[in-house]
């Protein structure tokens, strides 16, 4: 179904237009969403076959893929806080974006051209994890400033359910040219381009740059700004608030490893895992930021990490039947669509308006910092003491990030209800 | 300005449309290489003993994989369609894992004596290595996994292994549920990853296997039936029990790197000598004989006596995955 509905997005964005007027949403958030779609679709269908490609036709070892994989990551996390200063700085969020897209795209341009020796492939992933590092930040902003304040978690939630259709579709037509023409790794690198370069085109020519809340006079601001946004009276509570709770997740991949070994499936049905995942949160994304939007962005974000709990209480248990199983993955999905898209919108509303891409770089830079020493914990307190008291540890830290960030997040709002 | 953005994207879409679908339809349409009937070519040392190989040739979609079995001199293609990354065969049942029937996922295939398919199975990952029972009681097989690598290392990548009972083609468990003890404690940890089992000839439920932790990589003894394991010791990957299940051959990690030396262990001692082998092997050995190792670089077969003496020897060319066919 939702296959359907992405493929008219894809070619005919007027109707996801229509639609979206009945949500009030602003066009330029359809256009940064098809703009994410695109480009989704572009990178899920060649991390789709990256590993067959690189193993089956370059001869390369799982291990060297492994270090291909993961020596990139942390690189992003420098490069979102800059991009994101430099985008305020220059008041270019939507050209620093760009810059970002159009590194992907050459990306792929060069896997085409280039692609076929080990250490190529390897400089070209390169290449696109600094490009998704630029871009995130300025077009999150971008996002934040073409919506109005009472309408953030609405938008973002608009946006990230069409950058998780764009990640579903990736894979599917990647299987389906390889379905076609078997082991044409080129024509799905071509494939691939085009959607990139589709992306980046309605960028350029679909998405204003100045929109409405975008700031347009005063100087521009200083590192120093950007900086003190860290002891800023709202957004540093904001920021502590999102590290806690970062530390206190248990991030999917861990949950996925931790249910891999309760259930007693046949192996075939665990890809299904992430499917049914990425459904329910690409179902429950716009809901969700509609209610934020009405009740109060706070309330959603806590009872976004509350649906952690029924996700370890299924870890905990000592057989996972199928219907456990399920009731697990809706409440991740609907943790992952009550979580970082509403905090981002949290942040947009409460950040000033020529600090908006800095200080949602920082933000994200902050999660990623905290997931990583959650991931860390978590693995040594496995290793401890199992997982079973992992688990109750980590359960007993969330409801306390949960109790100390409420009235953090709460003052980071209060300003808000006054005006 | 807005009308005009909107027309370009229309023209543009369409241009893409057309780009992506003809290349699409260029790249299905073109011919595939016919086959060669050459290769795999056998080398200098073409033993007697029966053997079974797969062929690489990259270049050759329709040989790439295909099974081959080596004896008295020749070689003979086998029949069938299969077409495998990693094949393993005995007493009459055989494993292939490689691309699914629908060309566009992981698959494993067990085989008959005559290579007709008798069950087919889905992987969640890339083939690495097979193993069946010598009585043909149990298949195992191994993954790799791209998907949990949950901290941002080189070293992230995780497999998969899963037992197999060989009748049903069903899976019997997977090696990551076991539970695991190490001098005599229970033995956990987020990052556990097993590979390259081999089972005793002498008793089907007993294998031995590698589980990855941290930088270690011990050598562990299991039990099917117990669904337990044990930790012997520390620096052995991919073990291959002898056939009088006393030594095990193994790839030992050059420290620090990505190379890989075989050595041959003593079951009783836990003692081990390297081989006479000086190229980096990265596959699960296979005892040719009481002997002789067999093993591939991913490149051609190769032998080499299991005492250290002795130099490695070319078997078979432009082949991969060596199976020594017990009668």
């Amino acid at each position: 179904m939702y296959q359907v509905e992405a493929s008219k997005a894809l070619l005919k964005p007027r109707l996801w237009a229509r639609r979206s007027a009945r949500l009030r949403v602003p066009r330029n958030v359809v256009m940064l969403g098809t703009v994410s779609l695109l480009t989704d679709i572009s990178a899920e269908m060649v991390a789709t076959v990256l590993p067959m490609y690189l193993i089956f036709s370059l001869g390369a070892s799982p291990l060297v893929f492994g270090a291909i994989d993961g020596t990139y990551r942390g690189a992003a996390a420098l490069v979102q806080v800059l991009s994101g200063f430099s985008s305020d700085r220059w008041r270019r969020h939507k050209e620093v974006a760009g810059l970002g897209y159009g590194l992907s795209a050459v990306g792929k341009v060069a896997l085409v051209a280039a692609g076929n020796t080990v250490g190529g492939v390897g400089a070209i992933v390169a290449v696109d994890r600094v490009g998704k590092g630029i871009r995130t930040a300025p077009r999150d902003a971008l996002i934040s400033l073409s919506s109005a304040k009472d309408k953030l978690a609405t938008s973002f939630g608009v946006h990230r359910a069409m950058d998780s259709v764009g990640a579903m579709l990736g894979p599917l037509i990647a299987f389906g040219i390889l379905f076609l023409a078997p082991a044409r790794f080129d024509a799905v690198f071509v494939v691939s381009t085009l959607f990139a370069v589709l992306g980046l085109a309605v960028l350029v020519l679909n998405v204003e740059g100045k929109p409405r809340r975008a700031p347009r006079e005063g100087a521009p601001p200083r590192l120093g700004a950007a900086l003190s946004l860290l002891k800023d009276r709202r957004f540093a509570p904001l920021l502590l608030a999102a590290a806690g709770l970062s530390i206190a997740s248990v991030s999917d991949a861990l949950i996925y490893v931790g249910l891999q070994r309760a259930i007693d499936f046949e192996p075939a049905v665990f890809p299904l895992l992430y499917v049914m995942t990425a459904i329910t949160f690409m179902g429950l994304a716009i809901p969700v930021g509609q209610l934020a939007d009405r009740v109060g962005k706070v309330p959603v974000l806590l009872a976004g990490h509350a649906l952690l709990f029924v996700v370890y209480a299924v870890l905990l248990m000592t057989s996972v039947g199928y219907l456990a199983l399920i009731v697990c993955l809706v409440a991740l999905g609907g943790y992952f669509a009550a979580t970082e898209g509403v905090m981002t919108a949290l942040a947009g509303a409460v950040l000033p308006e020529k600090l908006q891409a800095s200080g949602i770089g920082i933000l994200i830079t902050v999660v990623s910092l905290g997931r990583l020493v959650s991931s860390v914990a978590f693995g040594a307190l496995w290793f401890a003491i199992g997982l079973h008291s992992a688990v109750l540890i980590f359960a007993a830290v969330l409801a306390l990030a949960m109790a100390l960030s409420a009235p953090l997040l709460l003052r980071a709002q209060r300003p808000a209800w006054n005006g | 300005m807005d009308r005009r953005g909107g027309r370009i994207t229309i023209a543009l879409v369409v241009a893409c449309v057309l780009l992506g679908g003809g290349y699409v339809v260029y790249a299905a349409m073109s011919p595939s290489d016919t086959t060669t009937d050459a290769r795999p070519r056998a080398g200098e040392v073409l033993a007697d003993t029966e053997l079974m190989v797969r062929a690489v040739d990259p270049a050759s979609p329709s040989l790439n994989g295909r099974v081959f079995v080596v004896g008295d001199g020749k070689l003979r293609r086998s029949t069938g369609d299969l077409s495998c990354e990693r094949i393993y065969f005995a007493a009459g049942r055989g494993i292939c894992m490689g691309v699914a029937a629908s060309g566009v996922d992981y698959g494993a295939t067990v085989f008959d004596d005559r290579f007709r398919p008798v069950h087919s199975l889905s992987l969640t990952g890339l083939p690495s290595r097979a193993r069946v029972s010598p009585d043909g009681r149990y298949g195992a097989m191994t993954v790799f996994v791209s998907g949990d690598a949950y901290l941002a290392s080189p070293t992230a990548f995780s497999t998969r292994t899963y037992l197999l009972d060989m009748k049903s083609g069903g899976t019997i468990g997977q090696l990551e549920q076991f539970g695991v003890t190490k001098d005599g404690a229970r033995f956990d940890a987020v990052d556990f990853n097993f590979w390259g089992i081999t089972f005793d000839p002498a008793d089907s439920d007993r294998f031995y296997a590698t589980l990855g932790t941290g930088s270690h990589h011990y050598l562990v003894e299991g039990s099917v039936h117990d669904r337990s394991m044990r930790v012997l010791r520390d620096g052995v990957e991919c073990p291959s029990l002898s056939p009088d299940g006393k030594r095990i051959a193994f790839k030992s990690r050059v420290e620090g790197t990505n190379r890989w030396r075989l050595h041959v262990l003593d079951v009783a001692t836990l003692e081990d000598h390297p081989v006479a082998e000086e190229r980096s092997i990265d596959d699960q050995a296979e005892w040719l004989d009481a002997e002789t190792l067999v093993y591939s670089n991913g490149i051609n077969v190769y032998t080499v006596p299991a005492d250290g003496s002795g130099e490695s020897g070319l078997l078979v060319r432009d082949a991969t995955s060596p199976v020594a066919l017990r009668s």
